[in-house]
């Protein structure tokens, strides 16, 4: 049976979920799945270049949690996905144009380039889709 | 016989210690074994997935004190 590719579509600043997210595209894309995310909203906050992790990630009890047992860094594991596996992240465009801001005020080596819904959505039709 | 290199992943969150296996993977050769030491319970079983799924072979899995070993070989 053909395996899937993953599409994530990351809307959530929060701690657990920008957490949850990079476990999830980096296991897939190392266990041979494509993995594609598409980060919009406060989740584009959360990629901001340089951004120390007090600032980068808030959250509930359970970011509390993964900070102090120093679980694996989101950012991290993002990289490994995309280092080991087939990993493409896209920053939403919108999102963007509402901040003001350009691909270079995001993390470096990161994302693959800027993205529309439709593209995102065209693409993702004969895959599996989750939303954080 | 390949050799056998160890990673000490103890006190490492999944997926930590399945990221370093990979990692080290592919460094290693065809045929050539690697041990990691995990304390995370997840990891115990999630790397044999891993390694079921791609293909490597696992050749066993040994509950010590206070961690698991977890050696597998590549197989590709």
């Amino acid at each position: 049976m053909e395996t899937k590719p993953l599409f994530i579509l990351l809307c959530s600043g929060e701690h657990e979920k920008l957490q949850m997210a990079a476990m999830l595209a980096s296991v897939a894309a190392v266990s041979e799945r494509p993995v594609e995310v598409f980060v919009s909203m406060n989740a584009v906050l959360g990629f901001a270049k340089d951004a120390p992790a007090a600032e980068r990630y808030h959250g509930g009890a359970f970011s509390k949690l993964l900070t102090e047992k120093r679980a694996p860094d989101p950012m991290a594991l993002f990289r490994q996905g995309r280092e080991l596996g087939s990993l493409k992240l896209w920053a939403c465009s919108m999102a963007l144009d509402v901040l003001g801001w350009e691909l270079d005020r995001l993390e470096d080596d990161m994302f693959d380039g800027a993205l529309g819904l439709t593209r995102f959505l065209s693409d993702a039709e004969n895959g599996q889709f989750i939303t954080l | 016989m390949g050799t056998r290199q160890k990673i000490d992943a103890r006190g490492a969150f999944c997926p930590g210690p399945l990221m370093e296996l990979i990692a080290t993977l592919k460094l290693v050769q065809i045929g050539d074994e690697i041990e990691v030491w995990s304390s995370d319970k997840g990891s115990a079983t999630d790397i044999p997935e891993w390694v079921k799924k791609v293909r490597h072979e696992l050749v066993g899995v040994t509950k010590e004190d206070g961690y698991w070993s977890i050696v597998v070989r590549k197989a590709k």
